[in-house]
């Protein structure tokens, strides 16, 4: 190899000092090293000048909350589209409300706490859902206050429900409202709980 | 340079603390490693959580600390015991201090080993070991510290090889680190509350962390390889300049990269800002390391072919040059808005323990072993098998975690088609990620072979030979002749200042007002072309200066503490100092009740960090997944912060007051219950488990102490406030006919869960009118964050 020629001229200087058998040449720094280490603190420097001193970017914050009110205006877009009548339509088209039964079905989801029967009750056992299958609606059981509900969950939240919204959207609320509705008749008497918030 | 060269004397070395040290870290090894295939495997399999102390919360600490202090704690011990003998040519300083050493460290792995399953923790990573374990950890380092330094003051090698350098850099750092990121108030003596809290916390406990992988896992490791590869290469250091130049970047510029583990998250922009661009400025020392690694084997490739020492560190090399780009990559704050929290920083992690400590300790061993012992290698073959499927092993795992991280990271990002809602829930991706996980295992099940067979080749080396303590002829210098640099030659001489002006100015581009920040960074950019001309120009001098520092080894780490500590003292000073009030946004968390306290610690105590945030990132997809983004204020009053570092289960920090209490009972009673197909374990055991009274009132005044505003109250009325909450939650639960008991731990995480997210709004102009910190003098240091010369428009 080419250690072989030590009085070249290009050749890398040893360094006389031996420490314990182990001596170091002094061979220059790697060209392309010393690039990507001087990119590097460019880079910083740059961007640091760009976002401090010009006021380039957006902060943190302030690009999020712009995020969620853009989403914000949109959700309320298509809430302006929805009515009892229409969820009654969906609540008797079997596409939509088979799609409604899967999300329901899934996992984790409605199912945990409402049962598979709508029941609210698993073998007998009371489970943390309220029964969807009967008459009695807690927080009111017009097809508008029950898309409410799934939406953004019970008054209070840590007696009932789960905001579903963030999780399922607009579209799979309206789903799942359907599938609920699809075990009930439009016009059916609808009887508040003996623990119902009061009526407003 | 040239010392008086005297008579010669015989010097035996103190050969029988290395090979105790190596045993220890080869058991070890082997016992971190069977916890983590065990721990990897309760990811998939539930049900291997078989008791409360065998959890996976509890687990992994003790999985991270036996491989980060036990294993490559004692394998560095061992390394750094045989080489600075060698190096200085004399015997260690004091044999009772080896031993001490020795003894105190195994002390204090048991302690570890023992309390760790019994759920006595901080909740803060890598450093959950309770307070006296603490103490007597700073106490051992500091033997260790003392006896590293009493043999540099006697070597008979008036000048520090680069090892050296590398060894003390780690002794000064870690303490430093240790020390500061474990200062807390004691409870009782299994429990404290460390004096910081929230963003401070978290700052320090990352500061800390992040070092630890760099002064523990990586220093004392680059200073292993440039005395054992080069011994086993028989080949010369690549480029002694390179070692210098890499040597002073690597220790100044990665003790500010800590942030980078904080991306996105509440941490201040300007803190967020500098762990990135420190971990991107990182890269290339880090590489400098690699490739005087790597380029020392120029001339002696064909060993590779032959010697499976060789094949292990340059293997081991390589995984360091891997993970230390990977590193600045994830550092990047787009890349770590998928990447964190997931699988990839697991994988990443891997690459460095596995590929890196695992593999230079390996070489070392196989190195070391025949030497402490006079003996040949048992078995070639076997080594080589061992490095085979140890590599096949790491590959695997690193390649599953990828995947998984990636994935896992794309899908909790889907949307639906308007981009309105997520499209998976947080079960479903970990129902994707199971046979990645199981890929995992087999992965590290494959190094835990190798590293059997290492064991059974090392006790079979052993047996066939006898312990030998190496005894060579040694010129002894006359004291005095190095080590006579002064404070004046130290400081004052080019080198010295012109790298500190330049950075000082550097500072005051940061940290000053508008106007005078840009005339510092003009100054700096001036400040540094002036130093690099007076260097190339005056190159000699400055070389010169450097030799003579070499023979001065207080000096030397005089300056090796300057270097580290700037960084830490500009990132947490400022966020440490400022008033709390200063650090809650528009936000401020309410105030524990004393059963919310109580269920806080049980949480801290299982470990429940190690796989849930309590951290919503300022990130589309986190907001919509678990709700606002997390303030500062938010966080203000937990001792220890829990905003975690991975997500296996979802984020909690708005968790409270979304379910119903009975919810959270069946859930935990049987996660499976509620979360079909969750990997959570089981947490039955608190419901039968009465919590702590006693050590409460104590524990409402330490808070106290540490500024959270509780009002008076004596012991009896802290007490029945905890009881009179529990009996109410156990009413609650009545009603779902669950019968639980009101002095319940399950009833007091129960009141935490409620708790969190819970927030007082904090008027804007509060925070206005709070006195502004700052020194008396025109120019008054300002955060960036706060002059920064767009004017946010008001969102709210």
């Amino acid at each position: 190899m080419d250690t072989k020629k030590p009085s070249a001229p290009s050749e890398p200087v040893l360094r006389e000092h031996v420490y314990d058998g182990i001596q170091e040449y002094d061979q220059k720094l790697p060209r392309w090293w010393l690039f990507t280490l001087y990119m590097a603190i460019a880079w910083f420097v740059g961007h640091w000048l760009f976002y401090y001193q010009l006021g380039y970017g957006s902060s943190d914050t302030v690009a999020i909350d712009q995020a969620m009110a853009e989403m914000q205006t949109a959700r309320e877009k298509q809430m302006e589209s929805i009515s009892d009548a229409q969820l009654w339509e969906m609540s008797r088209d079997p596409k939509i409300v088979e799609a409604g039964k899967a999300t329901f079905m899934t996992p984790g989801m409605c199912v945990t706490c409402h049962a598979p029967d709508l029941s609210g009750t698993l073998a007998g056992a009371k489970l943390p859902g309220l029964p969807l299958s009967d008459q009695e609606w807690k927080h009111g059981g017009t097809p508008l206050e029950i898309f409410k509900i799934v939406r953004r969950g019970s008054p209070d939240v840590t007696k009932g429900m789960a905001a579903w919204e963030g999780v399922l959207g607009m579209q799979r609320v309206g789903e799942v409202v359907a599938f609920v509705l699809s075990h009930h008749q439009e016009g059916e008497p609808i009887t508040r709980a003996p623990d119902s918030p009061p009526a407003k | 340079m040239n010392a008086t060269a005297a008579a010669k004397v015989p010097v035996e070395y103190n050969d029988k603390v290395v090979r105790q040290f190596l045993l220890a870290s080869v058991i070890f090894g082997a016992v971190a490693m069977l916890a983590g295939v065990f721990i990897a495997s309760q990811l998939n399999y539930h049900e291997l959580n078989l008791k409360e102390w065998l959890t996976f919360g509890r687990l992994r600490p003790l999985h991270t600390n036996a491989a980060i202090f036990a294993f490559v704690g004692n394998m560095m011990f061992a390394g750094i015991y045989y080489s600075t003998q060698r190096l200085c040519k004399c015997r260690m300083g004091n044999d009772t201090l080896s031993s001490i050493h020795f003894w105190g460290w195994q002390l204090i792995i048991i302690a570890a080993a023992v309390s760790l399953p019994l759920g006595f923790s901080r909740g803060k990573e890598y450093a959950e070991l309770i307070w006296p374990i603490n103490v007597a950890v700073a106490v051992i380092w500091v033997v260790f510290g003392v006896n590293f330094f009493l043999t540099l003051h006697k070597r008979n090698e008036p000048s520090l090889y680069v090892a050296l350098w590398f060894y003390i850099a780690t002794i000064v750092t870690v303490a430093m680190l240790y020390i500061v990121n474990h200062l807390s108030i004691p409870t009782s003596w299994t429990h404290s509350y460390g004096i910081f809290g929230g963003v401070q916390d978290a700052l320090v406990q990352w500061w800390y962390g992040h070092n630890a992988v760099a002064f523990f896992l990586t220093t004392p490791i680059l200073g292993i390889m440039y005395y054992f590869l080069p011994k086993a290469a028989e080949r010369p250091v690549y480029s002694y300049r390179l070692s210098i130049v890499h040597f002073w970047s690597l220790v100044f510029l990665y003790i500010w990269a800590g942030p980078h583990h904080l991306l996105n998250t509440a941490l201040p922009k300007w803190l967020q800002m500098l762990g990135m661009f420190f971990s991107l400025m990182l890269w290339a020392p880090s590489w400098g390391g690699m490739l005087n690694g790597l380029l020392t084997l120029r001339g002696a490739w064909d060993k590779l072919r032959t010697d499976p020492v060789i094949k292990f560190f340059i293997a081991g090399v390589t995984f360091y040059g891997m993970a230390t780009f990977e590193g600045p990559l994830l550092s990047i704050r787009a890349v770590n808005s998928l990447s964190h929290y997931s699988d990839w920083t697991i994988g990443h992690v891997h690459a460095g323990a596995l590929g890196w400590n695992g593999f230079m300790a390996a070489g070392m061993f196989y190195w070391l072993a025949p030497r402490l012992w006079n003996t040949k290698l048992y078995s070639t073959s076997m080594a080589n098998f061992h490095f085979w499927i140890g590599t096949l092993g790491i590959l695997l795992y690193v390649v599953a975690m990828w995947i998984s991280g990636i994935m896992q990271g794309l899908m909790l990002n889907q949307v639906t088609a308007d981009g309105l809602a997520l499209k998976n829930t947080f079960l479903d991706t970990l129902q994707a990620i199971r046979p990645l996980m199981g890929l995992r295992v087999i992965g590290g099940a494959m190094f835990l072979v190798g590293w059997i067979v290492m064991i059974v080749n090392l006790w079979k080396t052993i047996r066939s030979g006898k312990p030998v303590n190496e005894v060579r002829e040694v010129a002894v210098i006359q004291r005095g002749s190095g080590d006579t640099m002064g404070v004046k030659e130290t400081f004052f001489n080019a080198p010295t200042t012109c790298t500190l002006g330049a950075l000082f100015l550097l500072m005051g581009w940061i940290f000053l007002p508008p106007g005078a920040d840009v005339a510092a960074l003009v100054g700096t950019v001036i400040f540094t072309f002036m130093a690099i001309r007076r260097a190339t120009q005056n190159s000699e001098n400055w070389a010169g200066w450097y030799d003579k520092l070499l023979s001065n080894y207080l000096p030397f780490t005089v300056l090796t503490f300057v270097a580290v500590v700037i960084g830490g003292l500009l990132q947490i000073v400022p966020t440490v100092t400022v008033n709390n009030a200063k650090n809650v946004e528009d936000r401020v968390q309410k105030l524990y009740e004393p059963l919310e306290l109580v269920g806080r610690d049980i949480y801290v105590s299982e470990g429940c960090y190690n796989c849930h945030s309590q951290m919503i990132r300022t990130l589309v997809p986190d907001v919509m997944r678990y709700g606002d983004y997390s303030r500062l204020g938010e966080s203000i009053y937990d001792h220890p912060f829990q905003w975690g570092s991975k997500r296996t289960g979802p984020d909690l920090a708005r968790e409270g007051g979304v379910r119903p209490d009975s919810w959270h009972y069946e859930h935990m009673m049987n996660p499976r219950s509620m979360s079909p197909q969750s990997n959570m374990p089981s947490y039955a055991h608190l419901k039968d488990k009465a919590f702590d009274q006693k050590t409460l009132p104590k524990k409402i005044a330490v808070m106290r102490q540490l500024g959270a505003p509780y009002p008076p109250m004596d012991a009896t009325e802290i007490k029945m406030k905890a009881l009179e909450q529990g009996a109410k939650i156990a009413t609650e639960l009545k009603k779902s006919n669950i019968v639980v008991r009101p002095d319940s731990e399950m009833v007091a995480v129960i009141a935490y869960l409620q708790k969190l997210g819970q927030f007082d709004a904090v008027e804007e102009e509060a925070i206005q009118e709070l006195p502004k910190p700052g020194l008396p003098f025109p120019l008054k240091p300002v955060i960036p964050d706060s002059v920064r010369k767009a004017s946010p428009p008001l969102a709210n």
